[in-house]
């Protein structure tokens, strides 16, 4: 077409010289002449104008979130990272010699899929979850519910007795955020449907790969779960199992060569049967008692030793208990003793320095008093014996001095004690009956 | 002059008028069957510019040469145990050989067709050598899920490449349920299964707690009897150190006895006694009468 374009332009010269010779034509010549120049020179701008946008149908546009290819008669041109155009304006040649394919290759999609989730009509799925939970049939329909089989705990064989093809029932609902990493393999290999005008392209691509990815998806979930049960799916194995939804599901995307990328992989609900909630939740229950339960229980433990023998009870009773320990670590951890025990130790403590003491008092007493004894017997023991009968009755709180009664009628004599409930008599009622 | 530009201007609508004719593009997304008179003469599956005599000598027919999905709908099938599954499989297909595929399909809806009848086959077939044990197992080693798949693949393959000219890319199976009566019963077990862990957890945590307080006791009683023994042996040496000090008193051992008694005596009645005495005892004789004191000789 360029060439084409250049030899236009050649025409202009040879024109403007037969323009000056056919002076001499007659009127009817000059006036075809005339039209035919005008004529020609409008089909000239015409040929330049359609040349100059045909050129410039030449420039695309990729844009910031978009990967390119161009395909020239249908192949993909270019060698090596040559192939992608990046975002930015880039002329190729126009239709029909090259054509550019535009990819979205940033955009990360969500994928939701709920076909693992059983039937909900459109009001229970807006219900509050406690009243739509309340609501089931005994049995779950394959054609309207979904579910997952999860195979079961070993521990729970023995109940049904069917030689390990025991299995349980879970739902879930899962999304997976996806984009497209290889656009040449994406463009190649995945069926995209035509872009009609009015179509965002965008969506248009969405549309066209979600059945394919929601039937690899599907498939990947169904195949990884059975190696769970269905406590890993509710509890304690989540991680991993999406881990190896991702790490399956990314596998098969590059089996085939979708050149698609998993972002990531979400288990965004999960649950038992509803038709099973009862014995589920009472599981859960009696897990959290136990819990409690146990936690009591060590509190308990822990303030009984504590009160026991303080912090150090559980070293000493091990050590109690093994031979091996020195004598002195041994005294160590006695020193460190607190509580009851303790106690039982401050007090004999006390009694020993109570009975040294007292026995080595009695003895000095004695030992001073002897040589005075010796000299006066009687008297010093006179002099004891009245010092210390005056100090008794100093301390007695209250004293009767009674009249003996002469002859053999026994006397009844009666004497209110403790008037004040505070006070504690050992000694006074064995008193009363003196006389 | 004139007439050159224009003769040039007409040859080039005119040439590519007969390119349009004669010329096509085979992309990368498809694949092309030539037909002369309506026989195939040339099979195209590299993208590119290609040529052929204009119609309706030569004819084009392309194909879409990229993945597709197509899932059969759920269907029941029996696993070698005579366990009815159900399963809804799924194919990532394309066309292979344009020829072949024309010649014995046509269309994508006719190769659906195909595709459903094959599938149903090849699910009964490979699924019907396995038993449900292979597909959900308490021991994970038994589960051959993966494989029977895998099983499903090679033989779709075969037959789907051999008679149709269809790659088989993937299948995969996208739902795996059992029948509703099934599932009552599977409901049955895993509650029973339930409450016998419920009743297990709840007995379990009881023991665990008794033998938790149970041990906790043991060691407190262990301790203190351990720390009454030491105490013991304290009180012991104590008792021994006062038998030292007692040993003085021996020199007189009735004076010694008699102020032990006094002291004894002094501290029984050391508080709150009351003290009941007669009249006629020392000193309170004094309270009746005038002593006799009778001089010393």
């Amino acid at each position: 077409m360029t060439e084409e374009d250049k030899q236009g332009n050649k025409d202009l010269q040879p024109q403007t010289l037969d323009k000056s010779a056919s002076e001499d034509l007659d009127a009817a010549g000059k006036s075809l002449s005339e039209a035919l120049r005008i004529s020609f020179i409008v089909l000239k701008v015409i040929m330049i104008v359609l040349v100059v946008a045909f050129l410039a149908s030449g420039f695309k546009s990729v844009e910031p979130d978009e990967n390119a290819l161009v395909l020239r008669f249908g192949k993909i041109r270019g060698v090596g990272e040559e192939r992608l155009l990046g975002p930015g304006l880039h002329w190729i040649f126009p239709y029909p010699i090259d054509e550019i394919v535009r990819i979205p290759v940033a955009k990360k999609v969500d994928l939701t899929v709920r076909s693992f989730w059983y039937y909900q009509s459109q009001e229970r799925m807006l219900a509050e979850p406690s009243i739509e939970k309340t609501r089931f049939l005994p049995e779950l329909d394959p054609i309207n519910d979904g579910y997952c089989i999860t195979r079961s705990e070993k521990q729970d064989e023995t109940i049904s007795g069917s030689g390990g093809s025991d299995y349980n029932i879970v739902h879930s609902k899962w999304q997976l955020t996806y984009k497209i990493d290889d656009p040449e393999r994406f463009f190649k290999n995945v069926y995209v449907e035509d872009v009609n005008p009015g179509d965002i392209y965008f969506d248009v691509i969405t549309e066209s790969i979600t059945p394919l990815l929601q039937s690899l998806f599907e498939d990947v979930i169904v195949t990884a779960i059975v190696n769970y049960t269905i406590d890993d799916v509710m509890y304690e194995q989540v991680a991993r199992l999406t881990d190896d939804v991702k790490r399956l599901l990314q596998e098969k995307f590059d089996t085939i060569e979708s050149g698609i990328k998993v972002v990531r992989i979400q288990l965004t609900d999960r649950t038992w049967p509803l038709q099973v909630n009862a014995a589920f939740e009472a599981l859960v229950t009696a897990s959290q008692d136990r819990q409690t339960a146990i936690s009591q229980a060590q509190t308990y433990a822990e303030s009984t030793l504590n009160e026991t023998a303080g912090p150090v009870a559980e070293k000493l009773f091990l050590a109690l208990n093994d031979d091996t320990i020195s004598e002195e670590e041994m005294e160590l951890l006695w020193s460190q003793l607190a509580g009851k025990a303790q106690e039982k130790i401050t007090e004999a403590r006390a009694y020993r320095t109570k009975v040294v003491a007292s026995a080595r008092a009695n003895a000095e007493y004695f030992q001073e008093l002897l040589p005075e004894y010796r000299k006066h017997p009687e008297l010093v023991v006179q002099k004891i014996y009245q010092d210390a009968i005056e100090r008794i009755f100093d301390n007695a709180v209250e004293k009767f001095v009674i009249q003996p009664t002469e002859g053999t009628k026994e006397t009844e004599f009666r004497i209110m004690l403790n008037r004040d409930p505070s006070l504690k008599s050992k000694t006074g009622k064995e008193q009363t009956t003196k006389e | 002059m004139k007439n050159i530009a224009i003769t040039v201007f007409i040859a080039s609508i005119v040439i590519i008028m007969v390119l349009y004719l004669v010329a096509f593009q085979v992309r990368e997304t498809e694949s092309a069957l030539v037909t002369r008179f309506g026989k195939p003469v040339r099979e195209i599956t590299e993208p590119k510019l290609y040529f052929k005599w204009p119609a309706p000598i030569e004819r084009v027919h392309r194909f879409d040469s990229r993945m597709q999905v197509f899932e059969a709908d759920l269907g029941e099938t029996t696993a070698k145990d005579a366990v009815p599954i159900i399963v809804n499989t799924y194919v990532v297909w394309r066309i292979d050989e344009p020829l072949k595929f024309l010649n014995a399909v046509g269309t994508v809806k006719d190769a659906e067709v195909k595709l459903y009848g094959q599938i149903t086959d090849t699910q009964n077939r490979v699924i019907g050598q396995h038993s449900f044990g292979e597909f959900v197992n308490s021991d994970p080693g038994e589960i051959k899920f993966n494989q029977i798949e895998t099983e499903m693949l090679t033989d779709l393959k075969q037959t789907l490449s051999d008679e149709y000219g269809i790659e088989v890319k993937t299948l995969g199976i996208k739902q795996l349920k059992v029948s509703k009566d099934v599932t009552v019963k599977v409901f049955e077990r895993m509650k029973a299964a339930r409450n016998l862990r419920t009743e297990a957890t709840i007995s379990e945590g009881q023991g665990q707690a008794t033998k938790i307080k149970g041990d906790a006791n043991l060691k407190s009683s262990v301790l203190l009897t351990a720390a009454q023994a030491r105490a013991e042996v304290i009180r012991g040496r104590g008792d021994a150190e006062a038998a030292k000090h007692y040993k003085k008193l021996e020199e007189n051992p009735e004076f010694a006895m008699f102020l032990r008694d006094i002291e004894s005596l002094e501290k029984i009645l050391e508080e709150r006694s009351t003290i009941v005495i007669p009249a006629d005892s020392e000193p309170f004789k004094l309270l009746k009468e005038v002593p006799l004191l009778e001089p010393k000789k």
